[in-house]
C-alpha cells in the first residue's frame, strides 16, 4: 500500500498538470472555506452555552411598587415552573439577591435590597438524569413565563440568568449610552430599548435605571415650628417612628442568639394610606401629634405642608462620564448578529432625528438634531468580551506563525523551506472552518465557531508542521546520505513518513472526539479533528509539491554536492 | 561482529544511552505514578479556574441630599480620586438618593491585596474630601472566594405552628456550628426573621387620649434599659454585688408600661397598642422553597432560611463541602425533633468533583482508545510502551502544577485532554522508529542496545525542533488578556510542560521498555 502511495506521490510531484490541480484546488478550497465566516454559513461566538444543574431567574418590577406586588409576580413565575419535572427544588428571596454567584456578581445581584426585585433560583435534576440541557428549557419556558407573568404589574422585567460557560459579564449586549444631558439619555435609551425589543434574537431587553415615579415632600413651616417649640429632627422622627418603625429598645436574652429588640410602630390596619393622594396622606397625618417642650401636643399637619413631587432617579456614571446602559440577553444565537442587526435599525430608525457618525469599530456617535447634544454609543458586555478575545487570540495567532517560522529559518537556515512549513501549517484552516460547517449541519442547535475552536487552530499549526518538518528532514537525510534524486526522495518520505503522520493524526482525532461532545470545548474538539484531517491531506499531497517546486539542494545546504539530481530541472 | 558503539549526537539518544541500563530507571518511574497520583488526590478541586478579579466598592451615605446632589458633592470627587488609583480599569459611579456608591474595578489579574489597600489608602487619605454630614465611607473589597458561596442549604419547618423566629434561631445555632469546621470562611443567612417584641399602636386610640408617639418611646426607653452591675464592698472588705435588673423580662412587661395619666388615672401601653412577642415583621426580605415529592408535585412555597457557606481561597471546595453535609447530618436527628429540615441547594465541591470526574474518565477512555489503535498498527507490546508513557506523563505535568499552586478545573482537563493527542506523538515517533530499525534487515547484525539509542537518537533532532515549534504555538496565549485570557490561562500553562515531558519520557522509556518487551523478528522470514 505504501509502495503504491509512493508511486502516486513521484507521479505526482513530476506531471506538472497534477501539481497545477492540487495547488489551484488547494487555494480554492482555502478561499471557500475563509468565505464560509463572512457569508454566515459558519456563524461565531464567544461561547456555546453550557448545560447547567441551575438556573436563576431575576424579577424587577418598577421602581416603587412594593414587596406585595413583587410577590404576586414571584409566585406566578414559581407556579409556572412547579409544572416542570426535571425541577428538583425551587427557591425564591425576596427583596434581595439569591445567594451570590458567578453571574450574580457582576449584575449586582449582592446589592439588591428593595421591595420591587425577587430572584429564583431553579435546581434541576443532574444532568444525566434529564434530556432538555438547560439553555433549551430557559429557551422554552421564557416565552411562557413572560406572557403568564408580565402582565401583573406592567413594565416588569423578568429575565433567565443562566450560569455562564466561561467568564461572566454584565449580558450579552450592552449598549452604554454617554452624555451630559441626563434627560436626552433617557430619551435616547427608551430608543435603543425599543430597537433591541423588535431585534429578533435578543430577549430580557433592559434599561439599567430608574424609573420615575410620585413622591411627596413635606415641607416645614419654619417659623410655626419655631413658635410651637419643636424642632424638625423631632418631626421627621415621629413620622419614621409611625409608618417605617424604630427599634426604641433592647433586651438580653440567655435563651435566643441574638438580642430582642424592642419595636414600637403604628399598627399595620391603621396605619395604611386610604389611597395615593395629597388627601388620605394629611388626613392620616393630622392624628398625628407631637409633643413639644412646654408638654403641650400640637397636631403634626399645623407644622408642614404635602406637596407632590417625582422621585430623583440614581444617576450613573461610567469612568467619569454619565451613562445608562441598555442590556439585553440573546436566545440561543450568537450576540454578533443581533448586535449587527441592531446596529443597523438605530442607524436606519434614528437618522430622522439624530446625525449618526460612525467611530471605532461598531460603535456611534449621535447628534441631536434639534439641540446639537451629543451622545455616544459604545458596546460592552459578551460583546466587547468577544471581540477582544478574537483580538487577543489572532494576535496569539500570529505571533505563533511569527514564533514558528523563526524557529524553522533557525533550524534550516532557509527562508523558503520554512516557508513551505508555515504554508502547510496554515492550509489547517479549511479543515477548522469546513468541520464546523458540517457539525452545524448535524447538531440540533447553532454549532458555533467559538473562542475554543481558535484555540485548537493555534494548537493546530504546530502539530502541522511538526508533519512537514518530519518529512522535510527525512527527505533531506535521504538525500544527503542515500543520494536520492529529488522526486524520488520526496515520494519515499512521503510514503514511509506518511504511516507516523498518519498514527499521530488519528492519535488527536480520537483523544479529541470525547472534547467534541462538550458544549463549551466542542469547538477545540471539532477544530482539532478536522483541521488535523486537513494538515494530514495538506502534509502528504501539498507540501511534497511545494517541496518538488523549491530548489533543495540549495536550501539544504549540499555545498559539497554529494547528491546529484537527475530529475528534470524545474 | 563487534563494531563502534554509536554515539549520541542528539540529547534524544543521550538520554536513552544514559538510562537504558540503569536500574534506577525503574524507581524513577514508579517515582513518577506516586508523584502524580498524590497530586491527583491533594491538588484543590474547582469547577472553574480561580480568576483574579480585584475591586472595591466605597459607599458614602449623606442623609437627605437628592441623587442629583449625591452626583455634585460625592460620586464626581470620589470618581476624580479614585482614578489616580494606578490599576484601575473603570469606575462605575452611582448616585441616587441619600447615598453615593463608587466602585473601581481593577484590571484582570491584578493582586487582590495590593488593589483593596490601594483604594483604602486613597480614601483614607481623603478622608477631609466628604461634605459636613456625610457618614464615614464604607469600603468594601470584591473577594470572589469569600463572597461566592460554595455551599448552600436551606432549611425548613415542617410544623406549621413553628414560629418564624424559632426557625431562625435553629439554623444561627447550626451556623455556629458549620462557621466552626476548618477551611470554611464566611457563613451566612438568607431569610428568616429575628425575634422582637413588638408594640403596634393603634392611631385611633393615640388621638383619643391625645398621646404622641415620642410619649411611649420615652416610656419604653426609660425601663427597658440595661446596666452594668455595682460594686461595693462590707466593712470586713468582701464584696458585695447589686444589679439593676432591665425592667423588661417578659412581653408583659412591656404591656404594663404606664406611659401617661389621663384624668388621674394611668394609662397602660397595652390599652394603646397591640403588644406581641413576634419577629422583626418591618422585614420585608424573605427566602421561600418549593420541593419536588415523589410523584412531581411540588411543595407549596413555604418560608426557609438559608445558610451559606464560602471556603478560604486556594483551599479544596470538594473536602469542605463533604465536611459541611457530615456536620448537617450530625445533627439531622437533632434538628428533626424539632420538625426542622434541610435541603442542600448548592454543592459547588459535588459539582468540581464530578466534572473532574468525568473528564478524568475521558481522559482514560481516550488513553485506551488510542492504545487499541496502536495494537492494531504497530502490535501490542509497542502499545503497551506508548501507553505507558502517557499516565507518566500527565503525572509530571499533574505535580508541575500542584507546586506551581494551580488547581484541578475544567480548564486544567482539558488541556490534558488537548495536549493527549500530542503527547503520545513523541512515544509513536520514538517506538515508530525503533519498529522500523527493529524489522529492518540492514541492522539485523546490531546490538540491541545500540540499535534503540540510534533508533531514538535518529528522529531526536526533528522530534525537539516540531514539539519547540508546537510549544512556541502555545507560548502567546498565555498573553492573552481579560477575562476570558485568565480563564484559558491552565492551557498554556500546562500544555508545554506536557509536551516537555512527553520528549523526555519518550526518550528515556521508550527505549528502556522496548528493549525489554519487544521482540526481535527472525529476519529469515519476511515481517508481517
Amino acid at each position: 500500500m505504501f509502495k503504491k502511495f509512493e508511486k502516486a506521490v513521484l507521479n505526482g510531484v513530476q506531471s506538472k498538470s497534477q501539481r497545477k490541480f492540487i495547488l489551484i484546488g488547494t487555494v480554492v478550497a482555502l478561499i471557500l472555506s475563509v468565505m464560509m465566516i463572512p457569508t454566515e454559513l459558519v456563524l461565531a461566538k464567544m461561547l456555546p452555552g453550557k448545560n447547567n444543574d441551575t438556573y436563576n431567574i431575576y424579577i424587577k418590577l418598577p421602581d416603587g411598587s412594593s414587596i406585595e406586588q413583587t410577590t404576586s409576580v414571584s409566585n406566578c413565575v414559581a407556579s409556572v415552573m412547579q409544572k416542570e419535572k426535571d425541577v428538583k427544588n425551587l427557591e425564591v428571596f425576596l427583596g434581595m439577591g439569591s445567594p451570590l454567584d458567578f453571574a450574580g456578581l457582576i449584575k449586582g445581584s449582592h446589592f439588591k435590597n428593595s421591595e420591587n426585585v425577587a430572584e429564583l433560583v431553579v435546581n434541576l435534576t443532574k444532568k444525566d438524569e434529564r434530556k432538555e440541557p438547560s439553555y433549551m428549557m430557559v429557551q422554552r419556558l421564557r416565552p411562557v413565563v413572560l406572557k403568564a407573568c408580565q402582565p401583573i404589574v406592567p413594565q416588569s422585567d423578568i429575565s433567565f440568568v443562566e450560569p455562564p460557560a466561561g467568564p461572566p459579564t454584565l449580558a450579552a449586549i450592552v449598549a452604554e449610552i454617554y452624555g451630559d444631558n441626563p434627560d436626552g439619555i433617557r430619551v435616547l435609551s427608551t430608543k435603543i430599548e425599543n430597537i433591541f425589543k423588535k431585534t429578533q434574537g435578543l430577549v430580557d431587553v433592559d434599561t439599567m435605571e430608574d424609573t420615575i415615579y410620585s413622591t411627596f415632600d413635606i415641607k416645614v413651616d419654619a417659623e410655626k415650628a419655631a413658635r410651637s417649640g419643636i424642632a424638625i429632627k423631632q418631626i421627621n422622627d415621629i413620622m419614621y417612628l409611625a409608618f417605617e418603625g424604630m427599634d426604641i429598645a433592647v433586651k438580653n436574652s440567655a435563651k435566643y442568639n441574638d438580642q430582642i429588640p424592642i419595636f414600637l410602630s403604628l399598627s399595620n390596619d391603621t396605619k395604611k394610606f386610604t389611597k395615593k393622594d395629597l388627601d388620605a396622606i394629611q388626613s392620616k397625618l393630622s392624628s398625628l401629634k407631637l409633643m413639644n417642650k412646654y408638654g403641650m401636643m400640637v397636631p403634626i399637619t399645623e407644622l408642614i405642608s404635602v406637596i407632590p413631587t417625582q422621585s430623583h432617579p440614581a444617576i450613573m456614571s461610567k469612568d467619569l462620564h454619565q451613562m445608562t446602559n441598555v442590556m439585553a440577553e440573546t436566545d440561543m444565537v450568537s450576540q454578533v448578529y443581533p448586535l449587527i442587526d441592531a446596529r443597523a435599525t438605530i442607524l436606519k430608525e434614528l437618522a430622522n432625528d439624530y446625525e449618526i457618525t460612525k467611530t471605532g469599530l461598531f460603535d456611534l456617535e449621535l447628534k441631536n438634531k434639534k439641540d446639537s447634544e451629543i451622545y455616544q454609543l459604545k458596546w460592552d458586555g459578551e460583546m466587547k468580551v468577544t471581540l477582544d478575545t478574537f483580538r487577543d487570540l489572532g494576535g496569539a495567532f500570529i505571533a505563533a506563525l511569527i514564533l514558528i517560522f523563526l524557529l524553522m529559518v533557525i533550524y534550516y537556515k532557509s527562508y523558503t523551506l520554512s516557508g513551505i512549513i508555515l504554508a502547510g501549517s496554515f492550509l489547517s484552516i479549511i479543515g477548522v472552518i469546513v468541520g464546523h460547517w458540517i457539525m452545524n449541519l448535524f447538531t440540533a442547535d447553532t454549532f458555533f465557531l467559538t473562542a475554543t475552536s481558535l484555540i485548537g487552530f493555534i494548537a493546530l499549526i504546530g502539530i502541522s508542521s511538526r508533519n512537514s518538518l518530519l518529512l522535510i528532514d527525512f527527505t533531506k537525510s535521504l538525500m544527503y546520505d542515500k543520494a536520492m534524486p529529488k522526486a524520488e526522495a520526496i515520494a519515499y518520505a512521503t510514503a514511509t513518513r506518511a504511516k507516523p503522520i498518519f498514527l499521530t493524526a488519528v492519535a488527536i482525532i480520537l483523544a479529541s472526539t470525547l472534547l467534541a461532545g462538550d458544549a463549551v470545548f466542542g469547538g477545540l474538539g471539532v477544530s482539532l479533528i478536522f483541521g488535523t484531517i486537513a494538515a494530514v491531506i495538506a502534509s502528504l499531497m501539498v507540501v511534497p509539491i511545494l517541496l518538488y517546486n523549491a530548489d533543495l539542494e540549495r536550501h539544504f545546504q549540499f555545498h559539497e554536492k554529494k547528491a546529484v539530481s537527475i530529475t528534470d530541472p524545474l | 561482529m563487534k563494531q563502534q558503539p554509536y554515539v549520541p549526537k542528539d540529547i534524544a539518544g543521550k538520554l536513552a544511552k544514559a538510562f537504558i541500563r540503569n536500574p534506577l530507571t525503574l524507581v524513577l518511574g514508579v517515582f513518577l505514578f506516586a508523584l502524580g497520583y498524590l497530586s491527583l488526590e491533594v491538588m484543590p478541586r474547582e469547577e472553574n479556574p480561580q480568576m483574579v478579579v480585584s475591586g472595591s466598592t466605597v459607599i458614602v451615605a449623606l442623609p437627605g441630599a437628592t441623587a442629583e446632589e449625591v452626583e455634585r458633592i460625592i460620586v464626581k470627587p470620589l470618581e476624580r480620586k479614585l482614578k489616580e488609583v494606578k490599576g484601575v480599569e473603570h469606575i462605575y459611579g452611582r448616585a441616587m438618593d441619600n447615598v453615593g456608591i463608587v466602585n473601581a474595578a481593577f484590571f484582570i489579574g491584578q493582586n487582590k491585596e495590593d488593589s483593596n489597600l490601594k483604594i483604602y489608602d486613597k480614601i483614607m487619605q481623603n478622608s477631609n474630601m466628604f461634605p459636613k454630614g456625610a457618614m464615614n465611607p464604607v469600603i468594601k473589597p470584591l473577594d470572589i472566594d469569600v463572597d461566592i458561596p460554595i455551599v448552600s442549604v436551606a432549611f425548613y419547618s415542617n410544623d406549621k405552628n413553628m414560629s418564624e423566629t424559632d426557625l431562625y434561631d435553629h439554623v444561627k445555632t447550626m451556623q455556629h456550628y458549620i462557621n466552626g469546621l476548618p477551611n470554611v470562611a464566611v457563613t451566612d443567612l438568607k431569610g428568616g426573621h429575628k425575634h422582637q417584641f413588638n408594640i403596634e399602636v393603634d392611631i385611633n386610640k393615640l388621638s383619643g387620649y391625645n398621646l404622641s408617639l415620642g410619649q411611649i418611646s420615652q416610656a419604653v426607653q426609660s425601663l427597658a434599659y440595661n446596666v452594668p452591675n455595682i460594686k461595693n464592698r462590707t466593712q470586713d472588705n468582701k464584696i458585695v454585688i447589686l444589679g439593676v435588673k432591665n425592667a423588661v423580662q417578659t412581653i408583659d412587661d412591656v404591656g404594663n408600661i404606664m406611659i401617661a395619666e389621663y384624668m388621674g388615672s394611668p394609662i397602660y401601653l397595652k390599652q394603646v397598642a397591640t403588644v406581641t412577642d413576634g419577629y422583626n415583621y418591618q422585614n420585608f426580605q424573605s427566602a421561600q422553597i418549593s420541593i419536588e415529592t415523589q410523584e412531581h408535585s411540588f411543595t407549596p412555597m413555604q418560608n426557609q432560611v438559608t445558610l451559606t457557606v464560602s471556603k478560604l481561597q486556594g483551599t479544596n471546595a470538594v473536602v469542605i463541602s463533604d465536611s459541611v453535609k457530615e456536620e448537617l447530618s450530625k445533627y439531622k436527628d437533632m434538628l428533626s425533633k424539632s420538625g426542622i429540615n434541610y435541603v442542600i441547594t448548592r454543592n459547588d465541591g459535588e459539582r468540581a468533583n464530578d466534572a473532574v470526574n468525568e473528564l478524568v474518565m475521558h481522559l482514560v477512555i481516550s488513553i485506551i482508545i488510542i492504545a487499541v489503535l496502536l495494537i492494531f498498527v504497530l502490535g501490542w507490546r509497542e502499545s503497551l510502551i506508548v501507553t505507558f508513557t502517557v499516565p507518566a506523563i500527565l503525572a509530571i505535568t499533574l505535580f508541575v502544577a500542584y507546586i506551581t499552586g494551580q488547581t484541578i478545573n475544567r480548564i486544567t482537563l482539558f488541556a490534558f485532554l488537548l495536549s493527549l493527542g500530542l503527547l503520545v506523538d513523541a512515544a509513536i515517533i520514538v517506538i515508530e522508529n525503533i519498529h522500523r530499525h527493529y524489522h529492518s534487515v540492514d541492522s539485523a547484525h546490531k546490538d540491541k542496545d545500540e540499535l534503540m539509542i540510534e533508533a531514538t537518537d535518529e528522529i531526536g533532532a526533528p522530534t525537539n525542533i516540531a514539539t519547540l515549534a508546537i510549544i512556541m504555538t502555545m507560548v502567546p496565549m498565555a498573553f492573552v488578556g481579560q477575562m476570558m485570557g485568565q480563564f484559558m490561562k491552565p492551557i498554556p500553562a500546562n500544555v508545554p510542560v506536557a509536551l516537555i515531558a512527553s520528549l523526555f519520557v519518550a526518550y528515556i522509556f521508550t527505549p528502556y521498555l522496548a528493549v525489554r518487551i519487544l521482540k526481535r523478528p527472525k529476519h529469515d522470514e519476511e515481517h508481517k
